[in-house]
């Protein structure tokens, strides 16, 4: 490692660019790149989250110690406001990350610079599903199924997720200005204010969101249903925000002042609640709270393995992985995200499409051995370390949900109903 | 794998506020593997006026696990091993976060001496010490911080004399020093040990 060439590359662009305070990472202490917002409105890089996240257990966000089971998507928002607020900085920050990428061997959604448009990967559906609900005239774009609502494929959704800036990003003069029009709200269509990142990605007010809550929070972009409750505001946004708008925003704050009052309170309440009432983990989550996880008889546990569409992280409960993925990342989903058909491509940017054959996977057996030896079930070690070699295998080629219970019931009792020596 | 662009970063941003926090970090070797790092004792605490190496090691996974810490000055305190070094604290093993920084790190290696934990000790005879006879306490962990945690402002020739005064053949005297880079302690110490 030469570290000569780092500092040189470090002041050069120091020299170049002011990179505000604000827009470090707190890992790797540059720039952030391909950002995620965290529940608890503290962002940080794509790599920076997935390396910091627990494989076992709940993650802790880094700065506060929030915990969370979702890995979050990339905030495009916020990817392209760094883009344009420090180009040069990003640039550099986009060929170090790819070329560490390349050593690593998995790769994160990668998208295409000029049009902002992003390729191949679950954000490109998002797209689409913003036509859908733009035009909610055209072709009925949103089908029922169980009572949830999917985004259906739409033959000719190309549009990008931010339509208004595609005329900006034409003019590539004055790229560090950023207008209002880069940061506005996924639901008013206004600027934003207080806004709060859901773990799809996608930015909204905090009184946008509260407004439409009844139970469960859903991205009205992407339709994806918000893991835990109402996420925290990003402050550091919000504070970019009322520095580069001060104008725009003092409007928007004497707007929604009276709303506001009425929805503090609600919010307090639901951001409070630890456990998720609103989540849709929250059988794991209340039981998670006194003992491990794997302590549980009820859950299953992937450990390391997160799903590909709501990123759920391990995976808790029934596993399906991808036949057809060569990626070495592979693909993953959990059980809800497969009983809700969404095929998706993946968080890695794997090739992953409808065609490819999704298969469930038998639960980690160790899990069975460490909740043994946690409850004293299980104490004949020879035949843990034989049951420890099934480890991911494939149970069958199509498998229903039905067949999957029994399947991983069968496990169990095999651990159980072996003597003890 | 170390992230290196990551731990450089620390360095400068150390060295810029050493004046204000008192607290270094250097590089033992060109790898930026081993590190060594050195706090002020506390003030008004029995270790003020002393200055305390300690040896830092980064692990692969660094920033994503907790560097690797002891003391290498001896220090007297129920938190830390009067033998090893060894410090206990938990920001050092499960509670580390990335966000968490050498500089931070070593910031509450400094708490942790102006604020021991003996119910929770390293060194069980300290701790015992600290609990039952707090003025022994006091007065060893002073003494420990005079003997060794003071700088100490002899020129090698003079240690050198030292040590051979106590009957150390100057050759091995020597070579000892250099080993550990002219502490005369330590060199002590490794005489002592063989």
């Amino acid at each position: 490692m030469d570290n000569q060439t780092v500092n040189n590359v470090v002041d050069a662009d120091a020299e170049s660019e002011d990179i505000s305070e604000s827009f470090l990472c707190c890992i790797c202490l540059d720039l952030l790149y391909k950002p995620i917002v965290l529940s608890c409105g503290h962002i940080s890089c794509f790599w920076c989250v997935h390396k910091s996240m627990s494989i076992i257990y709940k993650s802790h966000c880094p700065i506060c110690r929030h915990t969370y089971n979702h890995f979050p998507s990339i905030c495009l928002m916020l990817h392209l406001l760094l883009s344009k607020i420090n180009p040069i900085a990003y640039k550099r920050r986009e060929k170090q990350i790819l070329e560490e990428e390349k050593t690593m061997g998995s790769f994160s959604p990668q998208f295409d610079s000029h049009s902002c448009q992003p390729l191949l990967d679950h954000m490109g559906n998002s797209a689409q599903s913003f036509t859908i609900v733009n035009e909610s005239t055209s072709e009925g774009g949103i089908h029922e199924n169980n009572g949830t609502t999917i985004p259906v494929q739409s033959s000719g959704g190309t549009v990008a997720i931010m339509e208004k800036n595609s005329p900006k990003n034409k003019l590539n003069g004055n790229r560090k200005q950023i207008a209002v029009t880069d940061v506005l709200c996924s639901a008013c269509k206004q600027l934003l204010i207080h806004p709060v990142a859901l773990n799809c990605g996608h930015v909204y007010c905090e009184t946008c969101i509260i407004k439409q809550t009844d139970e469960k929070i859903r991205c009205q972009i992407c339709l994806c249903l918000n893991p835990k409750g109402c996420p925290k505001v990003c402050l550091e946004l919000d504070r970019l925000l009322e520095e580069q708008f001060s104008k725009e925003y003092a409007l928007r704050k004497d707007a929604i002042q009276p709303n506001k009052v009425q929805s503090n309170h609600e919010s307090a309440t639901t951001c409070s609640m630890e456990a998720g009432k609103l989540g849709f983990n929250a059988s794991f989550l209340s039981t998670g709270e006194q003992l491990p996880m794997w302590a549980d008889p009820r859950s299953k546990i992937y450990f390391g393995v997160g799903c590909d569409y709501c990123g759920m992280y391990p995976i808790i409960g029934d596993r399906y992985k991808c036949k057809d993925c060569m990626e070495a990342v592979g693909f993953d989903l959990c059980g809800d995200c497969y009983n809700t058909r969404s095929k998706l491509p993946g968080r890695f940017n794997q090739k992953h499409t409808q065609e490819h054959k999704l298969e469930l996977v038998k639960p980690i057996v160790i899990h069975n051995v460490m909740r043994g030896l946690m409850t004293g079930q299980l104490e004949d070690g020879s035949s843990a370390l034989i049951l420890a070699n099934d480890i991911f295998a494939p149970v069958s080629d199509d498998v229903q949900p039905q067949e999957n219970t029994s399947n991983t019931d069968n496990i169990i009792e095999e651990n159980e109903s072996e003597p003890a020596s | 794998m170390i992230d290196f662009s990551r731990v450089q970063k620390e360095l400068q941003e150390c060295s810029r506020d050493m004046e204000a926090s008192g607290i270094k970090v250097t590089p033992v070797s060109d790898n930026l593997v081993n590190l060594s790092g050195t706090i002020p004792g506390p003030i008004g605490t029995p270790y003020e006026g002393g200055i305390f190496k300690i040896d830092i090691t980064l692990p692969d996974g660094y920033p994503f696990e907790p560097p690797k810490m002891h003391f290498v000055t001896k220090v007297w305190h129920p938190n830390v091993s009067s033998q090893s070094g060894a410090i206990c604290l938990d920001i050092l093993k499960d509670q580390w976060s990335p966000a968490l920084t050498l500089k931070t790190a070593l910031l509450s290696v400094q708490a942790l001496l102006s604020a021991p934990e003996p119910d929770d000790p390293q060194d069980a005879v300290v701790a015992q010490q600290y609990l039952r006879d707090y003025q022994t306490f006091l007065g060893t962990a002073r003494y420990w911080t005079e003997t060794f945690a003071k700088t100490s402002s002899l020129g090698v020739e003079e240690k050198v004399q030292k040590l051979v005064e106590m009957g150390f053949p100057e050759a091995l005297v020597r070579s000892s020093l250099e080993a550990v880079g002219g502490d005369e302690n330590l060199a002590l110490e490794k005489l002592c040990s063989g």
